[in-house]
C-alpha cells in the first residue's frame, strides 16, 4: 500500500475490555434497523435468485420436445408460454425488490453515518480525532459502506445458495459422476474470488488515492498560480504533474488488469465446464441415452452457477473484512459503544425532524471564579504518519504541565509566550477538548466532564484558526435555531464586521462558501468572533484574535471589546492593546506557566515577557 | 480571448496518433475476440445437429474441443482488448491533462484572477476524465459492441433471410426502445454524484470543525441541521437510483421477452422443418449475445456527448491566448538591480489605477510604498514583477524595459514574498522549490538556516510531507519558506507584500532577521500597512489614488513635518495607512 495511514499508538488499544460483536452478531444487528424491510428484500430476493432453476427446466423440456415425437413436439408451445410467462414475471418481482432494497440501503447508510458523527459532535466526554478530516470522511464513506454490502450479501445469499443446491440437484439426477467431474472447476472460482477479491480493492483504492493526488496538485498548484509564475517554476510543477499522473495511469491499469483477470477466470471455467459437458455427451447424444434437454439444461446452468460461485469467493472475502470496517469505525468515534454506534433510532425522513430533542441552553450560577489546579496533557506520539515514501513523520504539539490559575469574575487574563510555548494546548485542555489530567472549578464547584460542561451560555471559544461552515453568514454566526436576527447584527456589530456587512452583496445572508473561501481571513476571524459574543457566555475564551487583521480593524475590536465587555475573558494574545489592558497576564514557556502579573511588574522582571514586548 | 472553432475529432487524433502501433494491435485484437464470440454459438449448434444426425464421434469431440478453445482464446482477447484500450486512452489523456495545465499555466495573471482552482481541477480533470474514460472504453465497448452486432446480423441473414429479417427488426426496436429510455440513467448517475458530495461534504467541513462545534455547544443544532442533509440525500439518492434501477429492469426485460421471442421462432422453423434444433439454440444463444452490445451502444453514445462536451471546452481553453506578449529576449544583469518607472498609466477592467507614475530606484534601495488601500500599491508591484504591462509609459529594471526581458531571466531575477503562502501537500523540499529536483539537501538546509526555519527542518526531515492547506506548519513558518523560497531563487530586485502579518512577537523577530537577510544587496519594494515593517526603509514612496503624492528619503520624510509620512507617524499610524484585513 501507498496510502498515507495512522499507526495505532499503543494507547488507543481498548482499555475497557467492552465484549466486541463478532461479525454474524454485527449482521445481526444491523438487521434489526429495519426488520421489516430486510426480511421483505431477502424474500424477494431470494425468490428472484431461486427462478433460474426453473428456467433451466423449461429450457430443456422445450428442446426435448421440439427432438421428440407430434404429441410431445406440440407441447414445446406449451413450455415456451410457461418460460415466457416466468421470464417476464420474475422482472416484476425484480422491480419491487430492487425499489425496496434502494429504500433500506439509503436509510441504513444514513443510521450508521449519523451514529457516527453523533457520537463525535455530541456526545460527553473529550474527542481527540485520530485521524485527519479527510481520512475520516473515508470511514463515513468506505467503512460504511463495507458494512452495507456486507448486508446486501445477506439479502441475496439465500437465493443463491437455492439456486446453487438445485441447479447441482438437478445436473446430479441427470448424470451424477459427471456434475461431480465439474464440481472442482466450480469450487476453484470461490477460491480465487475470495483470494483475489480484496486485492481489487486495494487496487481501486490506490487509485482512488493516486487520482487525489493529480487533483489535489492541480488545485493546489492554481491556488499558487502567482507564486509559481513569479518563482518561474512552471516547468518543475508541470513534470511533477506528469509524475503523479503516471503513478496514476498505471495504478488505473493496475486495477484494470486484475478486474478482467478475475473475470477472465470465472468465464474459462464456465467455458471449461461446458466444454467438458460437451465432450462427456458426445456419445450419449448420439446413442439416445442423453437428450438434447440435459444438454441445454447443462449449458443453461454452468454460466450462472459460475457467477454465483464467484459471489461465495467475494462473500468470504467481504466478511473477514467486514470486522475490520466496523473496528475502524470504533476507532474513530474512541470511546463510543456499540450500542452508539448501532443506535437503531429511525432516521428522521418524514415530517420535520422533530425526533431530536431541540437544542436546549442549560441554565447555571453566573460565574464568580474560575479555578484551574495542576492541568497536564502530553499528546500522544500519535499522529504519526507513515508517508508513501515509508518514512515517518511525527507532529508533536506542545505538551503543558501543572497549570494553575485563577480567573475572576469579569477579569481579562492574557496567555503570552513564544510560538510552541503551550498557550493554545492549555486552552484546549481547560475546555475538555483533549482529555488532560488537573481539576477545573467553576464557583468551586469541580467539573467532572469539562467538555459538556464548558459550552454556552457558560462559555464560549473561538480557536486561533476558526472554521466556517458553507452555508449564511447568519448560520455560521449563530449556529442556534433560537437567535433573533437582531442578536445576530448587534454580534457582528460587536465583532466589527458591520462595514462588511454593507459591502457584502447579500448582507448577513451571504453565504460564504465552502470553509468561507469567499470571505478574507480577517472576515473569517471576525465572523468566528461574532459567533463567540452571540453567545452571550460568561466566559470568552479566544485564541490569537487578531491574527488576521490589520491595525484599524483590531484596535476597533479591541476598543467594542473593552467598551462592552462584561465577561470574564481568557485570551492567548501578543498584542499591546490586549497586554496593556490585561489584569492578568500569565507567562508560558516550554508548557509551564513561568510567571504571572500585570504587564508592568513582568517587563520589570521576567525576560521572557521583555523579549516579546521589545519585538511586538 | 478569441475562441477558435472547436475541432474536438481532430484533437482526438492528435493524442491518438503516437499510439499507432498499439491502436492497430488493439483493432486486430478486436476483430479476433469478435469473430470467436461469434463462433461458439455456432459450434454448439453444430455440435448439437452433428450429434443429433448421429455423426462420427471424433467430429463431436473435435467441436467440444474447438469450443474449449475458442471460449478460452475469446476472454482472453476480451481481456487484451479492455487492457489495451484503457491504456490508449490513460496515455492520451495524460498528455492532454499535461499540455492543458502547461496552456493554462502560461496564462497571465488577469486569466486567472478570474477562475477559481476548483474551476481548473474540472477543466483539467473533469473534463479529461470524461474524455479519457471515453477513450478507454471506445475500442473495446463501443467499437467491439458494433463489430459484434454486425456479426450476428450477417451470420443472421447468412442463415435465412427470414431470420436475417427478424433479428435485423428487433435489433432496430430495442436500439429505439433502448436509446429513449437512456437518458434516465445518465441524469441519475450525476444526480448521485452532486447528492453524495453534498453529504460528504458537510461531514468534512463538521469534522474539521469539532472544535469549534463542541467549545461552542452546536452539536444539538449541528445534528438537526444533518437531519436536514439526511433527508434531502436519502430521497434524491433513492430518486436517482431507482431511475438507474428501473432503466437497467426494463432493458434487461427486453432481452428477456427477445430470447422468448426467439424461442418461438426456433420451435416454430423446427416444426415447420425450416430449420434444426441446433439452429434453434444458436438463436436463442445469439439473443442473449447482443444484449451486452446494445447496452454498450446506448451508453457509450452518452458518453460520446459528455467527452464531446469536454473536448468542446478543452479547446476553448487552449484557444485562449495570454496577453503579455512573450517575445523578450534580454537577459537581466546580475546584483541589485535599478527600477524605474516612466509616466506609466495602468487601467484594469475600465478603471485606471495607475496616472503617470513616474519614479527611479537606485541599486540596492529599499523602498517602503504606503497608502491607503486600492491606491495603487500593489498594482505597482504587479508591474514590477510583470504579472501586468503598463497601458502607457515604461517600467525598466536594470535598464532595460521589461517587455524586452526574456520571461526566464525576469522571474529568476525579480522575487516576490506574498501575503498568502500556498503550500502543497507535498514533502518540505518539494514545498520550498516548487518540485525542482536538482538543488542539493545542504543548500536547502543552509537557506533554511538563514530564515530561521533550519532546526525545524531537521527535527522532521526535508523529505517528510506536509498535510494540506500546510497542516504541521504553523502561519510563521511557513511565512519563513516562502521567504526561503525567495532566497532560493537569490533575486536582484525583491518586492514584499505586507510580510508581518499573522505572527507573534518572537516569531515576527524571525522574520525580521530574515528580512535583514534578504536586503544585503538586492532592491527591495516592501508593501505595508503597518509603519514598523517600514522602519528599515531607506526610501518612502506614498501612493495616492494612483499618483506618487511623495518620495524622498525616509529619514528627510521624518524630518520634514508637513510630510504625509511625518503625519503618519504622528498620528501612530494604523488610521491613515488604512487598508483592508
Amino acid at each position: 500500500m501507498t496510502a498515507s495511514r495512522s499507526v495505532d499508538r499503543p494507547g488507543n488499544a481498548r482499555p475497557d475490555g467492552r465484549p466486541t460483536l463478532t461479525t454474524f452478531q454485527l449482521a445481526i444487528e444491523l438487521a434489526k434497523y429495519r426488520p421489516g424491510l430486510f426480511g421483505f428484500c431477502f424474500v424477494c430476493w431470494t425468490a428472484i435468485h431461486s427462478f433460474p432453476v426453473l428456467f433451466g427446466l423449461l429450457i430443456g423440456q422445450i428442446f426435448d420436445a421440439l427432438a421428440g415425437d407430434e404429441p410431445a413436439f406440440r407441447s414445446a408451445w406449451t413450455w415456451v408460454a410457461v418460460f415466457g410467462f416466468f421470464a417476464v414475471g420474475r422482472h416484476g418481482l425484480i422491480w419491487v425488490g430492487e425499489m425496496r432494497f434502494i429504500t433500506y440501503w439509503n436509510d441504513q447508510s444514513l443510521q450508521l453515518r449519523r451514529n457516527l458523527l453523533r457520537w463525535l459532535l455530541e456526545a460527553d466526554g473529550s474527542r481527540v480525532m485520530t485521524a485527519s478530516p479527510g481520512e475520516a470522511v473515508s470511514t463515513f464513506r468506505d467503512d460504511v459502506e463495507d458494512l452495507q454490502e456486507y448486508m446486501e450479501n445477506y439479502i441475496d445469499g439465500g437465493g443463491i445458495v437455492v439456486f446453487a443446491v438445485g441447479s447441482v440437484a438437478v445436473m446430479a439426477s441427470i448424470d451424477g459422476s459427471l456434475t461431480a467431474m465439474l464440481l472442482a472447476p466450480l469450487l476453484l472460482v470461490i477460491f480465487v474470488a475470495q483470494s483475489l477479491g480484496p486485492e481489487i480493492r486495494n487496487r481501486r483504492r490506490a487509485m482512488r488515492i493516486a487520482t487525489e493526488d493529480v487533483t489535489g496538485l492541480v488545485g493546489e498548484a492554481f491556488g499558487a498560480v502567482q507564486s509559481i509564475k513569479l518563482g518561474a517554476t512552471e516547468r518543475p510543477v508541470l513534470a511533477e504533474f506528469h509524475r503523479r499522473n503516471e503513478i496514476r495511469r498505471r495504478a488505473a491499469l493496475r486495477d484494470t488488469l486484475l478486474t478482467e483477470a478475475l473475470m477472465a477466470v470465472n468465464v474459462n471455467m464456465a467455458t471449461i465446464t461446458i466444454a467438458l459437458v460437451l465432450l462427456a455427451s458426445a456419445g450419449g447424444l448420439a446413442d439416445g441415452t442423453t437428450s438434447v434437454g440435459d444438454l441445454v439444461i447443462f449449458l443453461t446452468y454452468l454460466p450462472r452457477l459460475t457467477f454465483y460461485l464467484a459471489f461465495v469467493g467475494h462473500f468470504i472475502a467481504q466478511h473477514r473484512r467486514t470486522g475490520v470496517a466496523f473496528e475502524r469505525m470504533r476507532k474513530l468515534a474512541v470511546d463510543a459503544s456499540d450500542h452508539h454506534l448501532l443506535d437503531r433510532t429511525r432516521v428522521p425522513l418524514h415530517g420535520d425532524a422533530g425526533e431530536l430533542p431541540p437544542q436546549v441552553r442549560v441554565s447555571s450560577d453566573k460565574l464568580q471564579r474560575l479555578a484551574v489546579s495542576d492541568l497536564s496533557f502530553t499528546y500522544p506520539q500519535s499522529r504519526i504518519t507513515i508517508e508513501d515514501d515509508g518514512s515517518a513523520v511525527e507532529l508533536r504539539p506542545a505538551g503543558i504541565r501543572d497549570i494553575s490559575f485563577v480567573l475572576e469574575r469579569g477579569s481579562f487574563t492574557v496567555l503570552a509566550g513564544r510560538v510552541g510555548a503551550g498557550k493554545t494546548t492549555i486552552l484546549r485542555a481547560l475546555l475538555g477538548l483533549v482529555p488532560a489530567g488537573g481539576e477545573v472549578r467553576w464557583n468551586d464547584q469541580v467539573i467532572d466532564d469539562r467538555a459538556s460542561f464548558l459550552v454556552p451560555p457558560r462559555s464560549a471559544y473561538t480557536p486561533q484558526i476558526p472554521k466556517l461552515f458553507s452555508d449564511t453568514l447568519a448560520y455560521n454566526i449563530s449556529l442556534r435555531e433560537t437567535m433573533t436576527s437582531e442578536s445576530v447584527h448587534d454580534a457582528a456589530h460587536l465583532a466589527v464586521l458591520d462595514t462588511d456587512l454593507d459591502r457584502l452583496a447579500g448582507g448577513i445572508e451571504t453565504v460564504v462558501g465552502a470553509r468561507g473561501v469567499k470571505l478574507s481571513g480577517g472576515q473569517v476571524q471576525r465572523s468566528a468572533v461574532a459567533r463567540m459574543f452571540a453567545t452571550e457566555a460568561d466566559l470568552l475564551v479566544f485564541d490569537d484574535l487578531s491574527s488576521a487583521l490589520d491595525l484599524h480593524t483590531e484596535a476597533e475590536l479591541w476598543d467594542r471589546l473593552f467598551d462592552h465587555r462584561s465577561a470574564t475573558c481568557l485570551v492567548v494574545s501578543h498584542r499591546p492593546a490586549a497586554l496593556e489592558r490585561a489584569d492578568q497576564i500569565l507567562v508560558v514557556d516550554n508548557g509551564t506557566i513561568v510567571d504571572s502579573g500585570r504587564l508592568d511588574e513582568l517587563l520589570r522582571r521576567s525576560q521572557v515577557m521583555t523579549d516579546l514586548w521589545e519585538a511586538g | 480571448m478569441a475562441v477558435a472553432a472547436p475541432s474536438y475529432r481532430q484533437t482526438m487524433l492528435d493524442y491518438l496518433a503516437p499510439q499507432r502501433a498499439k491502436v492497430l494491435v488493439l483493432c486486430a485484437v478486436l476483430l479476433a475476440t469478435t469473430g470467436l464470440q461469434l463462433a461458439v454459438p455456432l459450434i454448439v449448434q453444430r455440435f448439437i445437429d452433428g450429434a443429433l444426425s448421429g455423426e462420427a464421434r471424433s467430429v463431436l469431440i473435435a467441436a467440444g474441443i474447438a469450443y474449449l478453445i475458442a471460449g478460452v482464446a475469446n476472454q482472453l482477447f476480451a481481456a487484451v482488448t479492455t487492457y489495451l484500450g484503457a491504456d490508449i486512452g490513460w496515455t492520451a489523456t495524460n498528455r492532454l491533462r499535461e499540455d492543458l495545465a502547461e496552456h493554462l499555466l502560461g496564462l497571465d495573471m488577469g486569466f486567472h484572477t478570474n477562475t477559481t482552482p476548483g474551476e481548473m481541477i474540472e477543466r483539467i480533470d473533469g473534463d479529461v476524465t470524461a474524455v479519457a474514460e471515453f477513450l478507454s472504453r471506445f475500442f473495446a465497448k463501443l467499437v467491439g459492441a458494433g463489430l459484434l452486432l454486425l456479426g450476428v446480423l450477417v451470420v443472421a441473414w447468412f442463415t435465412s433471410p427470414l431470420i436475417g429479417l427478424a433479428f435485423t427488426g428487433y435489433v432496430a426496436i430495442v436500439l429505439v426502445i433502448i436509446y429513449r429510455m437512456r437518458h434516465m440513467a445518465v441524469s441519475a448517475a450525476e444526480e448521485e454524484r452532486e447528492t453524495s458530495a453534498l453529504l460528504y461534504g458537510f461531514i468534512e467541513e463538521r469534522l474539521a470543525a469539532i472544535d469549534d462545534i463542541r467549545a461552542n455547544g452546536a452539536g444539538v443544532f449541528t445534528m438537526r441541521r444533518f437531519a436536514g442533509v439526511m433527508r434531502d440525500f436519502f430521497f434524491r439518492t433513492t430518486e436517482a437510483w431507482r431511475m438507474r434501477s428501473k432503466f437497467r429492469i426494463l432493458s434487461n426485460l427486453v432481452f428477456w421477452v427477445g430470447s422468448v421471442l426467439a424461442l418461438m421462432l426456433g420451435v416454430w422453423l423446427v416444426q415447420t422443418g425450416a430449420g434444426t434444433i441446433g439452429l434453434a439454440y444458436l438463436l436463442y444463444q445469439y439473443v442473449m449475445l447482443i444484449q451486452n452490445p446494445i447496452e454498450q451502444v446506448t451508453q457509450q453514445f452518452s458518453e460520446l456527448q459528455k467527452a464531446a462536451g469536454g473536448i468542446i471546452r478543452i479547446d476553448q481553453y487552449r484557444s485562449i491566448v495570454s496577453e503579455l506578449d512573450d517575445h523578450g529576449t534580454l537577459e537581466l544583469p546580475d546584483g541589485p538591480l535599478p527600477v524605474r518607472f516612466e509616466h506609466v498609466d495602468f487601467s484594469y477592467e475600465d478603471q485606471q489605477i495607475l496616472h503617470g507614475v513616474s519614479f527611479a530606484l537606485a541599486p540596492g534601495t529599499v523602498l517602503g510604498l504606503l497608502g491607503r488601500t486600492g491606491g495603487g500599491k500593489t498594482t505597482t508591484t504587479r508591474l514590477v514583477s510583470r504579472l501586468y504591462d503598463p497601458d502607457a509609459g515604461s517600467v525598466q529594471v536594470g535598464g532595460l524595459d521589461l517587455r524586452e526581458v526574456s520571461a526566464s531571466s525576469l522571474r529568476h531575477r525579480v522575487g516576490v514574498v506574498t501575503q498568502d503562502v500556498q503550500l502543497f501537500r507535498a514533502t518540505v523540499r518539494d514545498n520550498l522549490t516548487f518540485f525542482q529536483q536538482d538543488r542539493s539537501d545542504d543548500e536547502l538546509l543552509d537557506i533554511l538556516d538563514r530564515v530561521g526555519l533550519g532546526e525545524w527542518t531537521r527535527s522532521i526531515g526535508l523529505n517528510s510531507k506536509l498535510g494540506a492547506g500546510g497542516s504541521g506548519l504553523s502561519a510563521g513558518e511557513s511565512q519563513l519558506l516562502a521567504f526561503a523560497r525567495v532566497f532560493l531563487q537569490d533575486p536582484g530586485v525583491v518586492i514584499l507584500d505586507e510580510p508581518a502579518s499573522r505572527l507573534d512577537p518572537a516569531t515576527e523577530q524571525l522574520v525580521a532577521a530574515a528580512t535583514e537577510q534578504l536586503f544585503v544587496g538586492r532592491t527591495v519594494v516592501i508593501v505595508a500597512h503597518r509603519l514598523e515593517t517600514v522602519r528599515r526603509a531607506d526610501e518612502i514612496m506614498v501612493i495616492d489614488a494612483g499618483r506618487v503624492a511623495e518620495h524622498d528619503a525616509r529619514e528627510r520624510l521624518a524630518a520634514d513635518p508637513e510630510s504625509r509620512y511625518s503625519q503618519l507617524l504622528a498620528a501612530g499610524g494604523g488610521l491613515l495607512l488604512g487598508g483592508g484585513s
